[in-house]
């Protein structure tokens, strides 16, 4: 009952701070500090916990001259139907705490954890910034969605660019579902040409002292005014019997109402670590009322595993 | 052959001139329509080793509709989206001014600063025309 107090204040406040000029949070007075945020409940059938605030998240981000900062912490997993009572089921994470400079226009250096540049979801993995709530199964399986170390992004010319990724320590953040590294390198590619654009990236990590996985991935997406079309292939392989040959999906989404969007989603993958090989399917809905705000309910369908079920979710920027 | 002529008198009548501007000392004298959008995306944010101030229009302003079709090339839905990414990834969109004189009072305070006016309001003012561009008006 405290939670959907809480629920229901933050969501209050998230609509009445809802504007028409895409600005987000709160700008500290006198300073270059924006606080703001952002959460997402979700319905998942096949839960144990039903109802659950996937995440809430504080994002802070600031620039100066050269410089900028971004941090985003995290309250993970807080259950809507009371069964969260205990602290320890609440899990406060860091996912990204990022201290950036700007070399020239065309090359930024960045220390500290952030989301790796791999992949197109990778790039806005929180709910509210895509078409669906459910992942395809790559992301998280097929490559460490976070990084603790050095990121060096080049721009090639204005349709090209390229990144590279170090990573030599432990990980900033503490265990979670996610693939967590001592060690990553990286290389990533993004070009685009109007509304197409394509992404290709390779990288190595290693989880502990013993277990190395190496991963290749290919992607392209056309984002136009009324349809777009996201297309990703990945491979891994590791130095144990548990690869992962390959997860592809192809998603599209229309933009058939102004505030409203019908997905479709195809997904085939392998994975030797949890002996599936299966097909996804997913047809999708969603509305945003305002710019921050999405409401959004889909079906999947599952080949092998018994998964197929109904996830709705509404999530707030803010 | 006089419906044409009519039809492009019309059309003539009917449009106005957008100019980007920057202050009078703003490092170059003319942009390219790659460099304008890059700018107001929050891509491109520094000139001659100085970080440039961008202004922006109220959402339903005529010149604002203008400079987001023809030199944005994006509609009002594609911004919206993209400035969500843009958010979470730690950019902000330009900072919107009320009114011209608001945007003269920033373009002649601070340097360097760009921003977007029609013809007519920079008749007076001591601004550097970056790059033009005709506007239907509906």
């Amino acid at each position: 009952m405290k939670h959907l107090i809480i629920f229901f204040i933050v969501l209050y406040s998230t609509i009445l701070w809802a504007d028409e000029e895409n600005t987000y949070g709160w700008n500290v007075p006198n300073s270059s500090l924006n606080i703001g945020g952002y959460l997402d409940m979700t319905y998942d059938e096949k839960r144990e916990d039903k109802f659950l605030f996937n995440d809430i998240a504080i994002l802070f981000s600031a620039n100066q001259n050269r410089f900028d900062f971004l941090g985003e912490v995290e309250l993970s997993h807080v259950s809507l139907d009371g069964k969260s009572n205990s602290s320890t089921d609440i899990d406060l994470n860091i996912e990204r705490l990022q201290l950036g400079y700007a070399l020239s226009d065309e090359q930024h250096i960045q220390l500290g954890r952030f989301n790796s540049d791999i992949g197109y979801w990778n790039q806005s993995p929180i709910t509210i910034l895509q078409d669906t709530t459910t992942t395809p199964h790559m992301v998280g399986n097929f490559f460490p969605k976070a990084t603790t170390g050095v990121l060096f992004h080049q721009h090639l010319n204005e349709e090209n660019s390229f990144s590279l990724t170090f990573q030599n320590n432990k990980d900033m953040a503490h265990q979670d579902n996610t693939i967590q590294v001592e060690k990553h390198k990286a290389l990533a590619y993004y070009g685009v040409d109007e509304d197409l654009s394509w992404r290709f990236s390779f990288g190595e990590y290693q989880e502990d002292k013993h277990k190395k996985a190496r991963y290749l991935g290919v992607g392209s997406e056309y984002d136009g005014e009324d349809f777009s079309l996201q297309v990703e292939l990945f491979t891994q392989q590791t130095n144990h019997n548990d690869e992962k040959p390959y997860s592809g999906y192809v998603q599209s989404t229309w933009h058939f109402k102004e505030n409203q969007d019908a997905v479709v989603r195809f997904e085939s993958y392998r994975d030797n670590e949890l002996e599936v090989k299966e097909q996804i399917y997913l047809l999708g809905y969603a509305y945003r009322p305002t710019n921050n705000i999405a409401i959004k309910g889909e079906y999947i369908y599952h080949s092998e595993l018994p998964l197929n079920r109904f996830v709705y979710s509404l999530s707030v920027l803010f | 052959m006089r419906g044409i002529f009519l039809l492009l008198l019309s059309m003539k009548l009917f449009s106005f001139e957008l100019l980007v501007i920057g202050d009078k000392n703003f490092p170059e004298e003319n942009l390219t329509i790659e460099e304008v959008r890059a700018i107001f995306l929050d891509k491109k944010r520094f000139i001659n080793e100085k970080k440039i101030l961008v202004m922006n229009h109220e959402t339903n302003h005529p010149l604002r509709r203008c400079f987001e079709e023809t030199i944005l090339e994006k509609t009002e839905r594609s911004l919206e989206r993209y400035w969500r990414k843009a958010y979470y990834q730690g950019k902000r969109p330009p900072k919107v001014v009320s009114s011209m004189e608001m945007l003269f009072l920033y373009l002649n305070s601070i340097h360097p600063t760009i921003g977007y006016s029609d013809v007519n309001a920079t008749l007076n003012q001591e601004v550097r025309v970056l790059y033009r561009v005709e506007c239907l008006e509906i």
